[in-house]
């Protein structure tokens, strides 16, 4: 095994990861999207750093003006 | 259950949106909800449009309120009101995807990227590149929705920022 990283290697295979599982069927994808969904909600309950989060405003859809005065 | 909704007249026509719509063109994206553009009948459009009739009629069925969302097979949704020329052109233009033997409407990719391009926040702009890094956009029908809904300063900024 190589002692140094080959990144162009690396990123390459991510690209292939990305492409197989863009181009999965939607039903596995659903499923894989259910268990990002379980993952994200147990570590948004670890909410040790909720303090110090960085966080976004939410997003508003829809070309509406904001009020200025 | 959109479907059923849909069916029985409690709103004129729904498509999901969002990280989950995006997620027939893509590769899965973790997301903790699921955003689905509605419409409402004619009569509707009158009076100030309220969720509650949704949330009523789901109920019916045992969902649960979480907040602003409702609970649907696990998934907390939020249904928001296709709004403005843009998102009311996405729901038009919404296509039908057979997930095993079951019709889902979702917005077209190109729709997708730019409803994400109009609302600009950070994660908006990443799942942009990410459309077009997997090449997931038909360009030409891409650039007539940029134009047709000025968002054609957005486009030149954002390829200007992360493109070029």
């Amino acid at each position: 095994m190589k002692n140094n990283f080959d990144f162009e290697r690396i990123w390459e295979s991510k690209r292939a990861l990305r492409r197989r599982l863009a181009t999965a069927p939607i039903i596995e994808k659903l499923r894989m999207l259910d268990a990002l969904h379980e993952r994200a909600v147990a570590i948004r309950g670890a909410r040790f750093r909720e303090a110090t989060a960085v966080r976004e405003k939410p997003g508003r859809y829809g070309d509406r003006k904001e009020k200025t005065s | 259950m959109l479907n059923q909704i849909e069916h029985d007249g409690v709103i004129k026509r729904y498509a999901i949106g969002g990280a989950v719509g995006a997620t027939f063109y893509l590769e899965p994206v973790s997301t903790l909800d699921v955003d689905v553009f509605i419409a409402f009948k004619p009569q509707q459009e009158s009076i100030i449009v309220s969720p509650a009739p949704i949330f009523d009629y789901l109920k019916r069925f045992g969902c649960k309120m979480e907040g602003d969302y409702i609970v649907i097979s696990g998934w907390p949704v939020q249904f928001l009101p296709a709004s403005g020329p843009l998102l009311e052109d996405a729901l038009d233009n919404a296509v039908e995807v057979d997930v095993e033997g079951v019709p889902a409407r979702v917005l077209t990719a190109e729709y997708l990227a730019a409803v994400a391009l109009q609302t600009g926040r950070a994660k908006d702009k990443a799942h942009v590149l990410q459309f077009i890094e997997a090449q997931a956009l038909d360009r030409t029908k891409f650039a007539e929705i940029v134009e047709r809904h000025q968002l054609v300063d957005r486009w030149r900024d954002f390829q200007r920022q992360f493109v070029e």
